[in-house]
C-alpha cells in the first residue's frame, strides 16, 4: 500500500538514518566542493531541518507532539522545492524510503492544519476560479494562443495526440507564442495533433508538489473528465510541469495516457527526417533539467504491495516495490534536439541529469519562499556561466521564468531561453 | 530550560537572526535517534537531550564570540560537523548545540601535498579538490559523507586507505581550536602562517591534550581549520562513471586494480595481513561487503551493481548456484586496491599480491573479478560514497566484536564470533539472519600496518522495538563473551562511559565512582587537571573522562 497519510510515513520516519546524503549530490558524481551540494533548501537554510532528512525528523517530532506546527516549522515544510534531488541520492542506498513522497505530505498535513502562505492561496483560489494557478489570469483568455492555426478541437473531433499547453504556455508574454510554434510546427511535420479548446485547462499538478491535495484532485477529476470525453490516449506538451502531472501524478488517480514531452517528439521527428533543421546558430549553451522532466519524468509503475521482512528482519516489498531513483528520466531527449542544431555548442554543466540542481520555482517556492527560490536559480546560473556558455536553456517554462529573472553570485544576468526558442530559429 | 534573553540576544547578535534558532521544531530535530545513535557510541534506545538552541557560526571568530557567552553564562555546548554519532549532540538540558555546517572551506596546497579544512569539508569534496592536484585524502570508514575535520579532531578516522595513508590522526599537520574558554591556539603548519608544514613541532605538543588516541569528541572546544596531509593520486583529475543510477561505475581506471582475496583459513587470512603490512603494495584495504553477512553478500552484491536489482531478488540470488557456489568461496575474505604509479609499480605490486597468495594457499575470488561487478567496487572503494548501505538491509545496525588491535587476535576468534551470533540468529527474530560472520573492517587501523579493525554488523530495524530490544540483548551477551576472552570493550561500547545510557552526560560524581575502579585512575585524574586548565567552567560535557583527585575532593 503506497503511504498517504502522514502517519502512514511513520515507518521511514524512524528509519533514516541522518546519513545526511540527501543534502549532496550521489556523491560520487561530485566534482567540485563549490557545486557539490543539491538540496536547495538545506543550502539557503543551512539547518538540518530543511533537509530531507531533517523533515523525516520533523514529521516524527510533529506526530509525537513535541513540537508545534510553528512559523518555523511552516517555512520548514513549506520551502521544499520537491525537486526529488534528495529522493535519488537517498535511494543510492537505501531501499525502502521515500524522502520526496514524504516532504509532500508533510506539507499535505500543514495545508489540512491551515498553515499555509497567503501567495500560495492566491494561487489555488484562482485554480478554483479560473482554472489556471497564475493570479489574474482568465480562462476566458487560456486558448488565445490557438485562434486561427486551425488546430482540430478535440472535444469535437478526434487526433493521435492532445496538445496541452500548459498555464505558463497559455497566458506568458512571449511564451504563447511558443506553444503556437510547436503546435504549428509539429502539424507541419505531420503530426495529428489537436487541443481540448474551451475544456483546457490547468493540470493541478503544482497544487500537489504544494500540498493541496484536495485542490489538486479536483482538478486532476475534471482533466480527467474531459480527456476520456475526448477520447484522448496520448499528450504532448511542451510543460515539464504538465508532463509530470499527466505521466505520474494523474497515473496515481487511474488515468492511463501516453504522454510526451515537445522535446521527445521532436527528437522522434528528427531521427525520422520529419523534422529538419535548415539554419546555423553560433552559440554556445548549457542545458539545464527541469526536476519534473528529468528525474520525476520516469514512467509509472502501478503497485499495490505491503513490506515483507526477510531473514527476520531485512526489509523487502512484495510484489516488488517500484522505485523511482532518476535512471528513466527524460534526459537525452533535450539534449539530442540540441546537438541536432548546426552550430550550436552545447556544454555540460556539473550538476545535471538525476543529479541536476533544482531552478527553484518547483513545489511553489516561488510563492511562498521567494527568497530561497531566487537563490535557488542564482546558484544555478553561477553554474552555468562556469561552463563558459553564453545562454541556459531549459524545457519548462517555470524554470524559464525563474532563470529569466535570477542573478549570478556576482549580480550578473545570463541569458536564459527556452529550448523552443533555439528550435524555432533553427528549423 | 530556556536560555536567558540576554544570552540568546547575544548569540544572535553574534550569527545573525537566521543562523541561530531556538524553534521547537529546529531544536527537536538536533536529537539523536535510536536509527542513528544504534550506529556506535551513543545511547541505544533514547534520545539525546534536546539543545536550547541550534547556532550556525559562520567564522572562527564567530566561535569564539559564542563560546564567551557561554562562559559567561555557564551554558554547555556541543560541536558537530556531520552528525554521524551520538556524540556530537548535547547531553544536557542547559546546552546549545553548534552546528559547523557554514564553514565548509577546502584550499590544496599541492606544493606541500596538504588541504586547509573547515569543519563542514566533508570527505568528498576534499577528495575530488585534491585530485585535481594528483592528491589524496585518507578517508576514515564511516565514509566520505563525513567531516574531514571531526574525523580528526573527534574521532579515530581509521578506514581503507589507513595502511597506505595513515588514520586521520596521523594526518594532521596543524589546527586552528577555539578552546572551551573561548581562547584561540593555532598548532603546526596553521600556527605559523602555513609556511612550513612538519606536524606541532619544534617545542611539546598539544595533541594529546586536544585530540589524544580517541579523538577528543567534541570535549576540547570547537577545531575551525585544520591541516591535513595528502597523499599520491595516480589517476585522473576525476574518476569517470558510467552505469545508471544507483549502480555508477568506475570507467576506465587502467592502473588500478581491485581484487578480492579469498582464503581457507582465518590463520592463513591473519598471515596474509601480516604480509602485506610488511610489503608495502596496497592502496586501499578493507574487509567490505562482509558486513552484509557472510550468507547474503554475493547476492547482495549482485543487486547493487544491477541499477534495477531489489531486495526482493534476494532469497532467489541466494538460491542460484552459481552466486550460492561462489558466495562460499569468499566465506574468508578482504578487498584490495591496487594503485600503478608506473606501470611497472603495479606490474610489482601484481607480483607481491599473488606471492602473498601463494604463501597462504589464498586466491582471487573470480565473481567479482566480472568487469561490472569490478567497476563498481573500485568506485565504491575509491570514493567510499555508499556508506549508508551499512544501513540499508534492515534500516539500523550496531557494532559486535569491535575492536582494532592485531589480526592475530581477532582471527583465531571468527568462528566463535560467528557461531554466537548465528545462535542469536536462528534463536530470535530480533536481528538479521546472514550468517554469522558479518565482520567488517580496514585491513589497517595504522599507517603502514600494524594493528586492524573489525567490527560485526548486526542489522536490526530502528522501527521495531522488539528488534531494537533483541539486540540490545544479543549485544550484551556478545560483551560478556567478549569479557570472557579477555578482550575487554567492545568497539560499540568506547564511549559507554562517556554518555550516560539516557542520553545524558555522567555527573562528575558518576565519573569519579567509574574510574576510581579502573586498573589506572592516576589517568583520569591527570586528565581533570587538563579539563581545570582548558575547560575551566566545565562546558562540554561528559566526553572528556576524568576522576577528581583525592586531594581535591
Ligand atoms: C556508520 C558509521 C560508520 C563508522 N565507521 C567508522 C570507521 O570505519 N572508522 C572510524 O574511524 N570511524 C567510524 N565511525 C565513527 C566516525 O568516524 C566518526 O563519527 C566520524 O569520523 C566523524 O564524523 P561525524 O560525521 O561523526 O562527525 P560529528 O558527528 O560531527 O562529530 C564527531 C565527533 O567529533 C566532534 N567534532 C565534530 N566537529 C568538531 C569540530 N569542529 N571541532 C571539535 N570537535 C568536533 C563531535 O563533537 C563529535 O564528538 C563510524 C560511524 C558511523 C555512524
Ligand atoms: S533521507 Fe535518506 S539520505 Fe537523507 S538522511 Fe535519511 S537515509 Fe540518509
Ligand atoms: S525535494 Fe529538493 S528541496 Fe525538497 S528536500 Fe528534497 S532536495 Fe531539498
Amino acid at each position: 500500500m503506497i503511504e498517504t497519510t502522514l502517519e502512514d510515513f511513520r515507518p521511514m520516519m524512524e528509519r533514516c538514518s541522518n546519513c545526511l546524503a540527501c543534502k549532496w549530490l550521489p556523491y560520487e558524481k561530485i566534482e567540485s566542493r563549490r557545486f557539490g551540494r543539491n538540496c536547495p533548501s538545506a543550502a539557503y537554510y543551512s539547518f538540518n531541518t530543511y533537509s530531507a532528512r531533517g523533515r523525516f525528523h520533523l514529521g516524527q517530532v510533529l506526530l509525537d507532539g513535541r513540537s508545534e506546527f510553528t512559523e518555523q516549522a511552516v517555512e520548514a515544510i513549506h520551502s521544499c522545492t520537491a525537486c526529488g534531488s534528495c529522493d535519488v541520492s537517498c535511494k543510492i542506498t537505501r531501499y525502502n524510503l521515500e524522502p520526496l513522497a514524504h516532504n509532500i505530505a508533510l506539507k499535505e498535513r500543514a495545508v489540512e492544519l491551515g498553515k499555509y502562505y497567503p501567495g500560495q492561496k492566491a494561487a489555488i483560489d484562482c485554480l478554483e476560479a479560473e482554472r489556471t494557478m497564475l493570479p489574474g489570469e482568465r480562462h476566458s483568455a487560456r486558448t488565445d494562443w490557438a485562434k486561427d492555426l486551425g488546430l482540430k478541437d478535440l472535444t469535437r473531433e478526434k487526433a493521435e495526440y492532445a496538445f496541452f499547453a500548459g498555464c505558463q504556455y497559455s497566458f506568458g508574454s512571449g511564451l504563447a507564442e511558443k506553444a503556437r510554434f510547436w503546435a504549428g510546427m509539429l502539424r507541419d511535420a505531420g503530426v495529428d495533433l489537436g487541443y481540448l479548446g474551451k475544456a483546457d485547462m490547468c493540470c493541478g499538478g503544482r497544487a500537489k508538489q504544494m500540498g493541496f491535495k484536495g485542490a489538486f484532485e479536483k482538478q486532476a477529476g475534471a482533466n480527467i473528465a474531459a480527456l476520456k470525453a475526448a477520447g484522448v490516449t496520448a499528450i504532448v506538451t511542451p510543460c515539464s510541469d504538465c508532463y509530470h502531472a499527466f505521466k505520474r501524478q494523474y497515473a496515481t488517480l487511474g488515468l492511463e495516457v501516453k504522454t510526451l514531452h515537445v522535446s521527445e517528439l521532436a527528437a522522434d521527428l528528427l531521427a525520422e527526417g520529419r523534422l529538419k533543421f535548415k539554419k546555423s546558430i553560433d552559440m554556445t549553451v548549457t542545458y539545464h533539467d527541469p526536476c519534473h522532466l528529468g528525474r520525476l519524468g520516469e514512467p509509472y509503475v502501478p503497485w499495490d504491495g505491503v513490506e515483507k521482512k526477510v531473514l527476520n528482519q531485512i526489509h523487502t516489498w512484495d510484489p516488488p516495490r517500484p522505485r523511482y531513483a532518476g535512471t528513466f528520466g527524460v534526459y537525452d531527449a533535450p539534449r539530442s534536439v540540441l546537438k541536432a542544431i548546426p552550430g550550436l555548442r552545447l556544454k555540460e554543466m556539473q550538476r545535471v541529469r538525476e543529479y541536476s540542481w533544482c531552478c527553484g520555482a518547483g513545489g511553489g517556492c516561488s510563492l511562498s519562499s521567494p527568497e530561497l527560490s531566487s537563490a535557488t536559480a542564482s546558484e544555478r546560473l553561477t553554474e552555468a556561466r562556469s561552463t563558459g556558455a553564453d545562454a541556459i536553456v531549459t524545457a519548462c517554462p517555470w524554470c524559464l521564468r525563474n532563470l529569466e529573472k535570477a542573478v549570478d553570485e556576482n549580480g550578473r544576468q545570463m541569458k536564459a531561453v527556452d529550448i523552443t526558442e533555439l528550435v524555432a530559429l533553427a528549423v | 530550560m530556556a536560555l536567558e534573553r540576554e544570552a540568546y540576544r547575544a548569540i544572535e547578535d553574534i550569527v545573525g537572526k537566521r543562523n541561530v534558532s531556538e524553534d521547537s521544531s529546529v531544536t527537536e530535530t538536533y536529537r539523536c535517534i535510536t536509527s542513528q545513535s544504534s550506529a556506535h557510541y551513543g545511547p541505544f534506545n533514547h534520545q539525546t537531550p534536546r539543545p536550547q538552541a541550534v547556532v550556525l557560526p559562520g567564522s572562527t571568530e564567530e566561535v569564539r564570540q559564542v563560546i564567551r557567552i557561554c562562559n559567561r553564562y555557564g551554558i554547555q555546548f556541543k560541536v558537530a560537523s556531520t552528525f554521524w554519532a551520538a556524540m556530537g549532540y548535547v547531553g544536557s538540558d542547559r546546552a546549545i548545540q553548534i552546528d559547523m555546517v557554514r564553514m565548509g572551506g577546502v584550499r590544496i596546497d599541492a606544493k606541500n601535498m596538504m588541504a586547509i579544512v573547515e569543519p563542514y569539508a566533508i570527505g568528498a569534496v576534499v577528495q575530488v579538490e585534491a585530485m585535481k592536484f594528483g592528491l589524496n585524502c585518507n578517508m576514515a570508514g564511516v565514509g566520505c559523507s563525513s567531516s574531514v575535520l571531526a574525523g580528526a579532531a573527534g574521532w579515530m578516522g581509521f578506514g581503507p586507505s589507513s595502511l597506505f595513508m595513515g588514520i586521520a590522526s596521523e594526518n594532521i599537520l596543524g589546527a586552528e581550536w577555539v578552546l572551551p574558554d573561548g581562547e584561540i591556539l593555532r598548532t603546526g603548519s596553521l600556527g605559523s602562517d602555513g609556511s612550513w608544514f612538519c606536524g606541532e613541532g619544534p617545542g611539546p605538543s598539544t595533541r594529546a591534550v586536544l585530540r589524544g588516541w580517541q579523538g577528543s569528541t567534541g570535549a576540547m572546544g570547537v577545531c575551525t581549520r585544520m591541516a591535513v596531509r595528502l597523499h599520491p593520486w595516480p589517476g585522473p583529475k576525476l574518476i569517470p562513471t558510467y552505469g545508471e543510477v544507483p549502480s555508477y561505475k568506475a570507467d576506465g581506471l587502467e592502473n588500478f586494480r581491485t581484487y578480492t582475496l579469498c582464503f581457507n583459513e582465518w590463520e592463513d587470512y591473519a598471515r596474509a595481513f601480516q604480509l602485506f603490512h610488511e610489503a608495502d603494495v596496497i592502496y586501499l584495504g578493507h574487509r567490505q561487503f562482509n558486513m552484509f553477512g557472510r550468507d547474503i553478500k554475493g547476492a547482495m552484491l549482485k543487486i547493487l551493481v544491477d541499477s534495477g536489482g531489489q531486495f526482493s531478488d534476494l532469497l532467489p540470488l541466494m538460491d542460484d548456484p552459481y552466486v550460492k557456489s561462489e558466495n562460499e568461496k569468499m566465506k574468508i575474505d578482504v578487498q584490495i586496491v591496487l594503485a600503478g604509479l608506473t606501470e611497472r609499480d603495479l606490474a610489482y605490486k601484481e607480483k607481491a599480491v599473488d606471492e602473498v597468495l601463494r604463501q597462504t594457499h589464498g586466491w582471487k575470488s573470480e565473481f567479482m573479478l566480472d568487469k561490472e561487478m569490478r567497476d563498481f567496487v573500485l568506485l565504491y572503494l575509491l570514493r567510499l560514497g555508499r556508506k549508508n548501505l551499512n544501513y540499508t538491509l534492515c534500516s539500523s545496525y550496531e557494532g559486535n566484536f569491535g575492536m582494532s588491535s592485531n589480526v592475530f587476535v581477532a582471527a583465531p576468534l571468527m568462528e566463535e564470533a560467528s557461531a554466537l551470533k548465528r545462535k542469536w540468529e536462528q534463536d530470535t527474530p530480533h536481528i538479521a539472519a546472514v550468517g554469522g560472520d558479518s565482520d567488517m573492517g580496514s585491513m589497517s587501523g595504522i599507517g603502514g600496518g600494524g594493528t586492524t579493525g573489525w567490527e560485526f554488523f548486526v542489522h536490526f530495524d530502528a522501527y521495531d522495538k522488539d528488534s531494537i530490544r533483541g539486540t540490545k540483548e544479543f549485544i550484551d551477551d556478545s560483551q560478556r563473551w567478549m569479557l570472557s576472552k579477555g578482550l575487554g570493550a567492545d568497539m560499540g561500547r568506547w564511549n559507554a562511559d562517556a554518555r550516560r545510557e539516557d542520553g545524558y552526560d555522567y555527573t562528575q560524581e558518576e565519573h569519579d565512582a567509574i574510574y576510581k575502579n579502573l586498573p589506572q585512575p592516576a589517568i583520569f585524574e591527570y586528565q581533570w587537571k587538563v579539563r581545570e586548565a582548558f575547560n575551566p567552567r566545565h562546558l562540554t560535557g561528559s566526553y572528556y573522562r576524568t576522576k577528581t583527585p583525592e586531594n581535591v575532593k
